[in-house]
């Protein structure tokens, strides 16, 4: 380690340099924090930063991760708060399991007057939820813990919103054949429920939530071969990667399904790159752009939609109504439903304008 | 070379049992994409084998190639800026961290390491504040500029296959970078200040420079791979995207014979390192069903092949040590 064997005159010029060097960086990074700094109290729902916070009751939207879908979801919590005078704020894991973890726990630390969660391991993370159950109302969203103590949950039943896709392949294939199953990953209980709802309703099974096949191996009926579910972990290149190999593993396949929002998009790519646009069917899951423009142009048979706006609105709704002690807006069955819907070519025009006056896009 | 004949024979084997386990693997269309993928990954790979060539590590290239990746469309898209002009800003972009990083380090003689892990948070998290989270992508625009990842060239006289635009990419870069490190004076010092620093300082070499330039190719061509990826993939979202990439593009430079005590690398090995990685990915979705115990084959099969080199490298050497011993005792 001899690093510091330069003359002193030369360390002298040295340090300037690294004065000069330095400078500049440290500049940007405080204008960047500025402007950080300054998006954030735009964002940060109705109340707009901390000063306003006296008195009113504020709540918080948890999502799995980071996608558009939570971006519409985002913007039905703010509209909710607008209406029902909560303070409101929607915070998206980065890192999964962990993060999302550390951010109700954060939420708890800090004080907060409710919690409307989409949990991404619902089995393990019920301690956890029960611990912030205890301290603040707590709902559910999206996915369920329906072994948790959560006073309700918010959102579509995954099984039959998979079942709906399910039938639109049945659809889309009248006389069977084989499918491939695309999806970001399977530990989570929607994203089970919605792929066995897919599985049993391709195969004519009558309708049993219970129900699980393995992820690997065949399953035949009904005229129909599902060949197998290929996960991505949100990786985008691998999930487009998964889908040209299932075309180069199968060139005759039938049918893909694109079971997260991302996936759909990510089939077109690989089948317009493999010039096989409306030679495999596709049938998809969620909103995403690519496929609703894909549904215009034929390439995609149809979508179902869930209603992530109502799931925060709603979410908010219920929370605020339970942090004033009003537990009547709970029912029986602890279950809100918020139904999701089949799009096809003669919808997809009309869903589609709804969906950007909701959001705010162009 | 002997180094490149270990990988380069696992890589075959490899291969030779995809291609007797499964019919589709020598598919035209598969081929394509092993190609596309392995150009990508292998551009962003040999990027890293220059700074590991010099005994420094770069952990930031993932994050590289998702500012590069999220940032091209998003200036497109949303900002409605020309071609030329994002283009040119993810150049400077991607230069310019690269420069930051090789000043950081020569000059405020700060570990690689912290430098570069540093940067790896700090572009994605740039990436994801500029895009405030949100997915972005070309949609169905910009056709012509996405041919460079999406399109193909025909090959004349072969029918069915087309060789991958991106192939020409890495083609270029590894030729510019092969010619660079073994037939040019600033590559032998490059691997000179790798092998050891002090002696190439006190030998005249202008070390810090050339650890600086090291530093720039890599982010530089971390930045062309998030380019290229973009394109390919048409959808980014800033808080996955390229996520362990830098693993990746450094497994595949140590796999292709990098040391990562620096001072010695070849850039055909790089890229068959990165072919290899490709290859095992696409050989468990092909032969098997059992697509998420992926990381672990790759896991076993890089360490067995690591191993294995090592082992008959100590055999070879052993072998010349007793047959010197001879030559001295006769």
């Amino acid at each position: 380690m001899n690093k510091h064997s330069t003359p002193v005159a030369s360390s002298r010029v040295l340090s300037k340099l690294q004065i000069l060097i330095v400078a500049p960086w440290i500049a940007g990074l405080i204008a960047a924090l500025c402007v950080a700094g300054c998006n954030k109290s735009t964002e940060g729902g109705s109340g707009g930063g901390g000063a306003s916070s006296g008195g009113k009751k504020k709540v918080a939207f948890v999502s799995n991760g980071v996608a558009s879908f939570w971006t519409i979801a985002a913007a039905g919590v703010k509209a909710a708060g607008e209406k029902v005078g909560v303070e409101t704020e929607t915070l998206m894991p980065v890192e999964g399991i962990s993060d999302q973890k550390r951010i109700i726990e954060d939420l708890l630390t800090r004080g907060i007057d409710g919690i409307a969660v989409s949990p991404i391991d619902p089995v393990n993370q019920t301690e956890l939820l029960n611990r912030a159950a205890k301290r603040t109302p707590l709902v559910t969203h999206d996915s369920d813990a329906p072994g948790s103590d959560r006073a309700v949950y918010i959102g579509m039943d995954n099984y039959g919103a998979g079942r709906l896709c399910g039938d639109l392949v049945r659809e889309a294939m009248p006389k069977g054949g084989t499918v491939m199953l695309f999806i970001g990953r399977l530990e989570q209980d929607n994203a089970k429920r919605r792929r066995q709802g897919v599985i049993d309703a391709i195969l004519g099974r009558p309708s049993n939530p219970t129900n699980f096949d393995p992820p690997s191996g065949v399953i035949e009926g009904n005229g129909f071969r599902i060949l197998g579910t290929l996960t991505d972990q949100f990786d985008r290149a691998k999930g487009k990667a998964n889908a040209e190999d299932a075309l180069a593993k199968y060139p005759d396949l039938g049918c893909m399904v694109g079971l997260f929002a991302y996936n759909p998009p990510l089939l077109l790519e690989a089948l317009a790159q493999a010039n096989k646009l409306g030679q495999v069917k596709v049938v998809a899951f969620d909103e995403d752009d690519a496929t609703l423009a894909g549904i215009q142009k034929g390439s995609v048979h149809g979508t179902v939609v869930q209603n992530p706006y109502m799931y925060g609105y709603k979410s908010v709704e219920v929370l605020a109504e339970l942090a004033k002690g009003n537990q009547a807006v709970i029912p029986a069955s602890k279950f809100i439903d918020i139904p999701a819907r089949q799009i096809r070519k003669a919808e997809v025009d009309a869903f589609w304008a709804d969906l950007k006056a909701k959001t705010g896009a162009k | 070379m002997r180094k490149i004949l270990g990988i380069s024979a696992l890589l075959f084997v490899v291969c030779v049992v995809t291609a007797s386990l499964s019919n589709s693997f020598l598919s035209a269309y598969n081929l394509e994409n092993l190609i596309r993928r392995t150009a990508l990954f292998g551009i962003i790979s040999i990027g890293v084998a220059f700074v590991i060539v010099t005994g420094g590590i770069d952990l930031s290239v993932g994050s590289v190639v998702c500012l590069v990746g999220c940032g091209v469309p998003w200036l497109l898209t949303t900002h409605g800026w020309s071609v030329p002009a994002a283009l040119a800003a993810a150049v400077v972009a991607s230069l310019g961290i690269g420069l930051f990083h090789g000043l950081m380090i020569t000059r405020l003689r700060l570990p690689p390491f912290v430098v570069t892990l540093c940067g790896l948070l700090l572009y994605r998290g740039i990436a994801r504040g500029f895009t405030r989270d949100q997915t972005v992508g070309f949609g169905s625009e910009y056709k012509g500029l996405r041919a460079m990842a999406t399109g193909e060239i025909p090959i004349p006289f072969v029918s069915g296959f087309s060789l991958p635009a991106p192939w020409i990419f890495l083609l270029v870069v590894a030729i510019v970078a092969a010619v660079f490190l073994n037939r040019t004076v600033f590559g032998r010092h490059l691997l000179a200040l790798g092998s050891n620093e002090q002696a190439a300082r006190y030998s005249g070499i202008k070390t810090g420079r050339m650890t600086v330039l090291a530093y720039v190719i890599s982010s530089g061509l971390a930045g062309l791979g998030g380019l290229l990826f973009v394109l390919d993939v048409n959808s980014a979202q800033p808080v996955d995207f390229g996520n362990f990439y830098e693993l990746y593009a450094i497994a595949a430079a140590v796999l292709g014979g990098c040391s990562l005590r620096g001072g010695e690398g070849t850039i055909v090995g790089v890229i068959v390192g990165a072919a290899l990685m490709q290859v095992l990915r696409n050989m468990i979705t092909l032969v098997t069903t059992h697509n998420n115990i992926e990381f672990a084959i790759i896991g076993a099969v890089i360490l067995a092949g690591v191993t294995a080199d090592e082992l008959v490298r100590r055999m070879a050497a052993r072998k010349r040590a007793r047959q010197e011993a001879a030559a001295n005792a006769a």
